[in-house]
Order: C-alpha cells, then sequence, then structure tokens
C-alpha cells in the first residue's frame, strides 16, 4: 500500500495531510489547476519539486530512493515519448532498463501494444503518430514498467473531447484488472465517476476530503469540496431565505457555522406550484436571464432571490436540466430541489 | 458584419497526396453565431486558415457580401480572430489593446480620438473590464487576457466576420462559462457575425444559431443544434453529438423486425440508430410485450455519473445479439445481469451516411472511409 | 514554480579542481597585481610601499584620460551601428527553409576567425597601395590612407568591428525573433498594423531581453580590444587609435613600470566587473513575455 504523511505541496502551507491510498484501485486525485496535483505526483515519483512529505510503499520508505529505485511509472500531460525511437523500442525501454530478457521482451511489447491499439504501428516514430496514439504509446511505457505504482497526470487533457471519452473507459478496462495502484489526476469530475474506486479532493495544496465518489458527491464537507464535484458550481443560498424553517434549523444544527446552503445544479427541476411537494421539496423562485441548450440537456441561468446574501460571490444560479427546454428571459419559475438533496456544509 | 458564402471550396497542400478539405459549400449568414465543430484533422483549422485569408482555396470561391475575396489578404477582408490563447500587445496598457486597431487604421476610417475613447469605454464595459483598462497584459489571468482579446477583435464596428479559434482552449473549466456567456451575449447585443470552430460540442451546441459538423475534410450536416441533435444527417454526426454518441444497428434486410417498422422506420433502412437517453432499461420478467424495440443484453459495465432522487444515474453499457449498446438514465442493474433495452425512437440512416468502422481509438483515429458525397447543405 | 533540488554536498567535491585552477591562473596573479599597484618597483630588491599614489597618478595622467575617451567614444559609435544593423539583418532573414541553415552559417564565419587575423585582413584589405578597400577608394578620389590620416585609422577600424562582430546581435536577434508565435503577426495583420508597428509592438517587447545581453557583450568586449587596433594600426597614427588595452600594454610590457601599470589594470578591471555586474542582473531579471503559449500547444 502507498502511504504518504505529512505532505506539504505548497510551502507557505503549516500542516501537511496524509493519506493512504487504495491498494491495486484506482484513486483519482480531483482538484482545479495549480492544486497541487502536479508536485504530487512529482513526490511520489521522486523528482524534484517543491512539495515534502514522507513515503512508503508496502511499509518500506520511499523518500530516499531516486526515481529509478522506485516502483513508479508515470504518464504525464504533455505526450512524452523518446523520439528517436520506433513504437517498439519505445514500450520496451523500461524493461531494456532492468535487464530483462530478450524472448520475455519482445512477448510484453507485443502484448501490451495489442492491448492499446499500436499493434499495426510498431515501426512508427512517435512524431508520426495522431496525438491520442502517443498519449496511448506513452500509457504502454508506462505499463511496460511493471511499476506497483502508476501516476497519469492529467493525460488526457491535451486530447480531443471524443477521445478523451473513449480513451477514458478504455482505460478503466485495462487498468482495472491489474493489482497496480493507479493514480490519476482530472480538473473534471467527470473523471472521478468513470474511473475513480477512490477519490482524493485538493484545494490549494491540501486534502479536503477523501472516499468512494459516489459519497463524497453525495455528503460534501466543505462548500470547495462540493464545488469541485459540480460543473458548473453550486449553487449557494442562505439558510434564513428558505421557507421551511424548520428544515433549515434542521440542517443548520447538522452542520457547523456555516450560515449556506448549497445544490447542486442538476438535482434542480422546474414544478408547476400546483404540483410542489411542499414536505419533499425545497422551493426558490427563479428570475430567468440567459438559456444554453446542448443536445439533451439545458442549462438555465437566472437569479434567485435567496442567494442574494452577499455571503459569497455568485448570485447567478444554473440549473442543469435534461431535455430542451424554451424559457424567455425575464420569466418567473418555480425551481425545486429534493429535501435530500440539499447540502449543508462544516465551515466556509 | 458580413453575408459569408464558401462556393465549392477545396484545399490541397502544394504536393499532398490527398486533399485536405473537398469541395464544400455553405452559407454563413449576416449577423449569425456560426459553429465549426469537428475533432482534430477534421479540416475546420484549414476552413478557418481559409476564412482568414491565411490560405488561398485550391478550388472555390469565397465571398463576402457577394464580392469575391479568395484572394484578399485577411486585413483586406475586415475581419478579426481570436486564438486558443490570449494574444495581446505586450508593451501596451488595456486601454492601447483595444484602441489599436481604431489606431491602426485612422488615416482609412477617420475615427477621432474621442471617438476611439468612447468605443474602447462601450467594449470594456460590455465585457466588464473597465477597472482593467489601465493594467498592462502581464498582471492579468488567464481569463481576463482572453476577453480583452474578445474586446480586441470587437472593437471595430464594421468588421466584416469574428473569428474564433478554440477560444476557451487556455481557460479553466470553472470560467469557461463565464466567457462563453458573455461571448453569446455581445455577439446577441453587437449582432456580429461569428464563425466559432471547436471540438467541444458543449460548446458549439451552446453558442451557435447553427452548427456544421465536418470529418475528414468535408461538412457533413449544417443545421440548428436542435436539429444536428434530434435528426443526424450522417452516424458520425450521431456519433459525435451526444454524451456518448448514438448507438447504430443494423437491420437485416431480409427479416426486418416488426418492431421497427411500429416506430415508423423506413422500409428501405438498413441502419438505425438511438440515443443513449432515449432508451430506458426494463426486466426481463417485467418486459410488456410492447411494440417499441427491444433487445435483451447482458450489463457489463455501469458508469456512474451522477445521482438523481438519490439514486445513481449514468450510463450503462449492455452487450446484445447486435452490438455494444449503452443507455443513459438511472443505473438500475449491476454487471452481469440480464437486462431488456428498449427503445421507441430512431433515426433511420442510408448507406451513404454510414461511419465505415466505429469511431474506435484502436488503430487510427480516422473514422470516415467510404461516405460519399453527403449532405453538407443547409 | 521554482524547484528545489536535493541538497548534496558532495557536488563541492566536482567543482574542487576547477577552484584549484582558477585559484591558480587567475587569482594569484590577480593578487600579485594588486599587490603591485601599491608598491614602488625599482628592481626586485627595492620596492617600496606607496598606498594608492599610483592609482592617482593614473587617474590624472592626461594620456590615460585621453585613451579612456577614444575607447568610449570608440565603443559607443559600434555600438550605434552593431546593434540596429543586427537586428535589420535579423529581420531579414528567412524564418524557416533551406537557405536559413545557410545564411546563419555564413553569418557566424566572421565569428569564427581568431582575431589577429582578423586586423591583419583588414590591414591588407585598406592598404592604400595594395588593398582592395584602399586602392578602390583612392580610385574614387578619396586620398584615403589610414597609416597617415586618424579619421581615415578611426574608421577602418569602426569599420572592421562592425564587420568582425555584427553578426554576432543578429544572430542574438534571429533567435529572439523566432520565438515570436505566428499568431501575433496574423494578430497585427489582422489589426491593420503598418510594418512600423509591427516591428515596434510585436518584434521589440520580445527582443528586449536578448538585446540586453547583446548591448552588454559588446560594450565588455568593445572595451577590453586589443588585437585588432594592434594589428591593424598600432596604435597610430600617433595616439589617434590608441585605446586603454594598448596604452596599458605599452606601460607594462615597454617600459617595465609596474607600479603604475598595476594600478592601471586595477582599474581597467574593476570597469569590466561593473559592465559584468549589470550584464549578470539584467540576465537574471524575470522576463515574463512569453507566459501566454507556455502550456499550450497549437
Amino acid at each position: 500500500m502507498l502511504r504518504i504523511q505529512n505532505v506539504l505541496l505548497n510551502p507557505g502551507l503549516n500542516c501537511g495531510f496524509d493519506h493512504n491510498f487504495l491498494p491495486g484501485g484506482m484513486t483519482v486525485v480531483l482538484g482545479r489547476n495549480q492544486a497541487g496535483k502536479t508536485n504530487l505526483c512529482r513526490l511520489i515519483a521522486g523528482l524534484s519539486t517543491q512539495a515534502a512529505g514522507e513515503l512508503s510503499l508496502n511499509n518500506t520508505p520511499l523518500n530516499k530512493l531516486s526515481p529509478q529505485k522506485r516502483s513508479v511509472a508515470v504518464v504525464f500531460q504533455a505526450f512524452v515519448n523518446y523520439p528517436n525511437w520506433s513504437v517498439q523500442q519505445n514500450i520496451a525501454s523500461p524493461m531494456v532498463a532492468a535487464g530483462r530478457d530478450k524472448a520475455y521482451i519482445q512477448g510484453r511489447v507485443v502484448g501490451l501494444a495489442e492491448k492499446l491499439g499500436l499493434g499495426e504501428l510498431l515501426q512508427r516514430m512517435p512524431n508520426e503518430l495522431s496525438g491520442g496514439q502517443q498519449q496511448r504509446l506513452a500509457i504502454a511505457r508506462a505499463l511496460a514498467k511493471e511499476a506497483q505504482v502508476l501516476l497519469l497526470d492529467e493525460p488526457l487533457v491535451n486530447l480531443d473531447y471524443k477521445l478523451r471519452e473513449a480513451l477514458a473507459l478504455e482505460l478503466r478496462s485495462l487498468l482495472d484488472d491489474s493489482d497496480t495502484t493507479v493514480i490519476y489526476t482530472t480538473t473534471d469530475p467527470k473523471d472521478a465517476f468513470t474511473l475513480g474506486d477512490d477519490l482524493l479532493l485538493l484545494d490549494g495544496g491540501g486534502k479536503l476530503q477523501a472516499g468512494a465518489p459516489l459519497s463524497v458527491y453525495q455528503k460534501p464537507n466543505t462548500f470547495a469540496a462540493a464545488n469541485l464535484m459540480s460543473d458548473p458550481c453550486i449553487n449557494t443560498f442562505a439558510w434564513s431565505t428558505l421557507t421551511d424553517q424548520a428544515f433549515a434549523q434542521q440542517c443548520q444544527a447538522a452542520s457547523d457555522v456555516s450560515q449556506l446552503g448549497g445544490v447542486r445544479p442538476e438535482h434542480l427541476f422546474f414544478v408547476d406550484k400546483s404540483e410542489f411537494n411542499a414536505t419533499e421539496c425545497v422551493g426558490f423562485d427563479l428570475q430567468v436571464s440567459a438559456l444554453e441548450t446542448s443536445g439533451d440537456e439545458t442549462f438555465v441561468h437566472g437569479l434567485v432571490q435567496a442567494s442574494n446574501h452577499g455571503l459569497v460571490d455568485q448570485p447567478a444560479w444554473v440549473v442543469r436540466s435534461p431535455g430542451m427546454l424554451n424559457f424567455s428571459q425575464g420569466q418567473e419559475l418555480l425551481v425545486a430541489a429534493r429535501k435530500r438533496d440539499i447540502l449543508a456544509f462544516g465551515g466556509q | 458584419m458580413a453575408n459569408i458564402i464558401l462556393d465549392e471550396v477545396g484545399f490541397a497542400y502544394p504536393g499532398a497526396f490527398e486533399p485536405t478539405l473537398l469541395p464544400l459549400s455553405v452559407e454563413i449568414k449576416d449577423g449569425e453565431a456560426f459553429a465549426l465543430l469537428g475533432a482534430s484533422g477534421a479540416g475546420k483549422t484549414t476552413l478557418l486558415n481559409l476564412l482568414s485569408g491565411l490560405l488561398v482555396p485550391t478550388t472555390g470561391r469565397i465571398l463576402f457580401d457577394g464580392v469575391d475575396v479568395s484572394a484578399l489578404s485577411g486585413s483586406q477582408r475586415n475581419l478579426a480572430q481570436v486564438f486558443q490563447f490570449p494574444v495581446l500587445y505586450e508593451s501596451l496598457t488595456i486601454a492601447d489593446n483595444l484602441a489599436f486597431p481604431l489606431r491602426a487604421r485612422k488615416a482609412v476610417n477617420g475615427f477621432s480620438a474621442a471617438d476611439i475613447a468612447s468605443r474602447v469605454a462601450k467594449i470594456a464595459g460590455e465585457l466588464e473590464i473597465e477597472n482593467l483598462l489601465k493594467r498592462k497584459p502581464k498582471t492579468l489571468s488567464l481569463f481576463q487576457k482572453q476577453l480583452v482579446a474578445i474586446g480586441r477583435a470587437l472593437m471595430r464596428p464594421d468588421v466584416s466576420v469574428v473569428l474564433l479559434d478554440e477560444p476557451l482552449t487556455a481557460v479553466e473549466p470553472r470560467t469557461k462559462w463565464q466567457l462563453r456567456q458573455s461571448l453569446k451575449r455581445l455577439q446577441e447585443e453587437l449582432g456580429v457575425t461569428m464563425i466559432y470552430v471547436t471540438h467541444d460540442q458543449t460548446e458549439a451546441l451552446t453558442f451557435a444559431d447553427r452548427v456544421a459538423v465536418m470529418a475528414a475534410g468535408k461538412i457533413l450536416q449544417t443545421a440548428s443544434p436542435q436539429e444536428v441533435y434530434e435528426h443526424p444527417a450522417h452516424e458520425f454526426v450521431g456519433f459525435f453529438i451526444g454524451s456518448p454518441g448514438m448507438n447504430f444497428v443494423a437491420i437485416d434486410p431480409a427479416a426486418p423486425a416488426p418492431m421497427y417498422a411500429a416506430s415508423g422506420v423506413d422500409q428501405s433502412a438498413q441502419r438505425i440508430g438511438f440515443r443513449p437517453e432515449w432508451a430506458r432499461l426494463e426486466n426481463p420478467s417485467e418486459q410488456r410485450m410492447s411494440s417499441a424495440a427491444h433487445w435483451p443484453g447482458k450489463v457489463q459495465y455501469c458508469q456512474i455519473l451522477g445521482t438523481q432522487d438519490g439514486a445513481p444515474v449514468g450510463v450503462t453499457i449492455i452487450a446484445s445479439a447486435v452490438g455494444e449498446l449503452k443507455v443513459r438514465g438511472p443505473i438500475n442493474a449491476i454487471v452481469g445481469d440480464e437486462i431488456v433495452v428498449v427503445v421507441d425512437r430512431f433515426v433511420s440512416f442510408c448507406e451513404e451516411q454510414y461511419i465505415a468502422t466505429h469511431y474506435a481509438p484502436r488503430g487510427s483515429d480516422d473514422v470516415l472511409e467510404n461516405s460519399a458525397n453527403s449532405a453538407g447543405d443547409e | 514554480m521554482a524547484i528545489n533540488k536535493p541538497y548534496n554536498n558532495r557536488a563541492w567535491l566536482g567543482v574542487l579542481p576547477v577552484l584549484l585552477i582558477v585559484a591558480f591562473s587567475a587569482v594569484i596573479p590577480l593578487m600579485t597585481v594588486v599587490n603591485y599597484s601599491i608598491q614602488d618597483i625599482l628592481d626586485f630588491n627595492s620596492r617600496f610601499y606607496v598606498g594608492l599614489d599610483w592609482y592617482r597618478e593614473t587617474l590624472q595622467d592626461p594620456r590615460f584620460i585621453d585613451a579612456f575617451g577614444r575607447q568610449v567614444l570608440f565603443s559607443l559609435s559600434v555600438l550605434a551601428i552593431e546593434i540596429p544593423l543586427g537586428i535589420l539583418v535579423a529581420r531579414g532573414l528567412p524564418k524557416s527553409g533551406a537557405w536559413t541553415s545557410v545564411l546563419l552559417i555564413l553569418l557566424a564565419v566572421p565569428l569564427l576567425i581568431p582575431w589577429n587575423v582578423v586586423g591583419t585582413i583588414w590591414q591588407i584589405y585598406a592598404r592604400s597601395d595594395i588593398g582592395l578597400l584602399g586602392v578602390g577608394l583612392n580610385e574614387l578620389g578619396l586620398a584615403f590612407n589610414y597609416t597617415s590620416n586618424p579619421t581615415h585609422a578611426w574608421l577602418t577600424l569602426i569599420a572592421m568591428d562592425v564587420w568582425h562582430w555584427t553578426s554576432l546581435v543578429a544572430l542574438l536577434s534571429f533567435a529572439g525573433l523566432t520565438s515570436v508565435p505566428p499568431a501575433y503577426y496574423q494578430a497585427a495583420e489582422l489589426d491593420g498594423a503598418s510594418k512600423w508597428q509591427v516591428f515596434r509592438y510585436v518584434e521589440m517587447p520580445r527582443l528586449g531581453g536578448v538585446l540586453v545581453i547583446a548591448v552588454l557583450l559588446r560594450l565588455m568586449d568593445s572595451f577590453m580590444i586589443y588585437t585588432e587596433p594592434f594589428v591593424l594600426t598600432g596604435g597610430g597614427p600617433g595616439n589617434a587609435t590608441t585605446f586603454l588595452s594598448q596604452y596599458l600594454a605599452t606601460m607594462a610590457v615597454g617600459q617595465f613600470d609596474l607600479g603604475p601599470a598595476a594600478a592601471f589594470s586595477v582599474i581597467y578591471f574593476l570597469f569590466i566587473l561593473l559592465f559584468c555586474w549589470i550584464f549578470y542582473n539584467s540576465v537574471m531579471l524575470d522576463n515574463t513575455v512569453g507566459d501566454n503559449e507556455a502550456r499550450y500547444h497549437d
């Protein structure tokens, strides 16, 4: 098991955090840009970084080991391959460095190339490959190292949207059946669901929350943690503005000092006043300011009275609704969310 | 503000084996928000460069308001462009950056200093960057710099068209929403013809009045976002738009199942497609023998994307007799379950509209192999 | 993003040999010179401590002041020509293609010639009896003779230095110019910018850092110039082209006046050191132009 302790990803921080990575499983590290994800990867890989901390793999401390001696393989954001070696030589390189025998290397190279769809491209050079193929080559090379830990630092971010979708699922099936500890960093919450058995949220160099993706999604500890898993941002409101004050009191009691509640854009839906169920739902009055349709979803932007609390600088709400809706600007609507979907945060 | 017509425009690099763009025709109306959507290598950058005057078409002509501009340079066409990263004059203040296009052409358009100042103030106001006017680019964030770049592109009131080359690439995901909104609002208010090139379907569908979907050097369909989503004219369009894209099923012409006919599918159709959102899962034991089309299969994988009513929703991938099917909606099965996929809505495709092989990440990233001339006009 | 490399004391062992060599070949002789500069040396056995007398004398020596004046004039003249000319040449070079490599190599040739050979080339080239330039100018009616006319000697020297060193400025500027992404040129063209505006607003900001290096390098080097003028004019006619280095050499080696020569050396050394320090600080300055494109590729 890979363990990190007292990790300080930014030198300016006071206390570090600990985390035990799920052995043999995939951990997704989710955070915004500059949150410290790359620093974390470099720390685990042993590359020079301003992050500091203690690492141990299966109870062997890693700190003193050079990157070559650690059983860690890395796939970077930029497609990093040896430009003057063919695909075959690239995939073989970690095994050649480890001194394996030729037959073994040959077998593994062919196997990995097949698995990653590079079977017919073994003699090509990296600069003849497309972006997606180059990244797959980098992944094949990382897998060839047969390391105990595989780090992928936002590997798909430079690829096209559709290619990203396809490769993410591919990666999942590829890495599922091995007992390598996989750490995958990303800024996209969708990846957390697709690829993660476990989730680690980072913000400003610190650990926000960790756990199974679904439970972090349903029970975020803080506003920042909730925001990370929602695209667009969470909609916030002040507890004092709810009509159902009993419910509001309940939620406030559960959380710490927070005066804000939140609801995810995808959990809001439009209802008729007559159909509104006050026992199960909480309602808000929304005045539509803009509408964006995207195939099967509509994003309704609007202003909600309850959100005008001056505590957080995000007055405009976004509702993510399936189907193609048609509202006019300025239209007043009732938007509701089920009580179980209302989020109460501990601390700001 | 100009009406743009591409008349059988094709392009091939000198000495290239195959043309990058096959002759295509499209009309972009004055004041329209138009999106060019396609994967890398589809030819959209080439098309953009043809529009901006960087390249000269090998065949065909480009007309701005009826005038043939194929041989004219970009500045002669009076257009503006926003790039993937903010392109600003580093040594000038933001106000000077914005004023630059007007000052540079002062001799031509006779703008007085007062006119220029008021236009700068107006555009800065629209973009809400008035407080940045006195600063230098290097003190701004990437998002702010891109806003300024967009502002600079909109400075000339008589600009023929604004070309945007994946302008949100450099911007952080969270601020993409704001930038998109600002852009759309500006486009509507100023009535500027904008052509937005991207590979992200959300950006294209939310921004544009009409979308042109490109692949392998051809425009496959040009229509409103809703049309492109509901009635794709080509399998690639159905696949590329939607997350995930359409499922495709081949019909045996010798024995078309009656269930298709009931859904209104054309008798001569050989392949049909349906979106994962149009399908639902039902238990084999509960399955009402409705006339809706259905396929039994086994659940292979459940991709959770969130929750609705506390229950997980997402994409379920099922292996069935007709291939791998994806269904999007509530996830009420687990891996290994026997399940039935029920669909009551289809789009049919004839031979000219096939993708030869599914867009598979295996092997080459090329998709279209045997598509003949396909619909490319509105 | 600053990166902290792991701290390893053993690296000092690698530097030790270099330190020893530098100590032996540079530091010890330097200290010796400083030592001489505060003594009056009549011969090896009779030395008297005179404090800063030599320094005072040197700084008030009219010939020193003259040489210094000439040196400054020379350095500024060559800078004034080489920098703009170098930029002009760099802008004229094609950014890519077959010709680029050929032209770059041609440009580099003057930089590779040993300096005394440069002096000799020009010495013969400008001779009014057998030199191509000298005879040519005389044929045109100009009574050109660099051995007797101080102005002609100056012009020849400056021409020689420009021929020798403009390529350095050109190559440095070329490197700076090729770092400008094409999108900037395209944007400026779409904005309707004139060629001058493109140069001023797109290219100059990028060239800024490179130019600082070019100016300081040339300033330092031209201040130290010795071989070429010595070979070309020998300092003449008369004193017309005697620069600082030559005057120092005459004093130290010719007249064997070690004390004042040493003081002179130290003063000279301190000037160069000053330029070096300015150079070092400019190069270490943070340059944020070009941050935009760092992460993204087209």
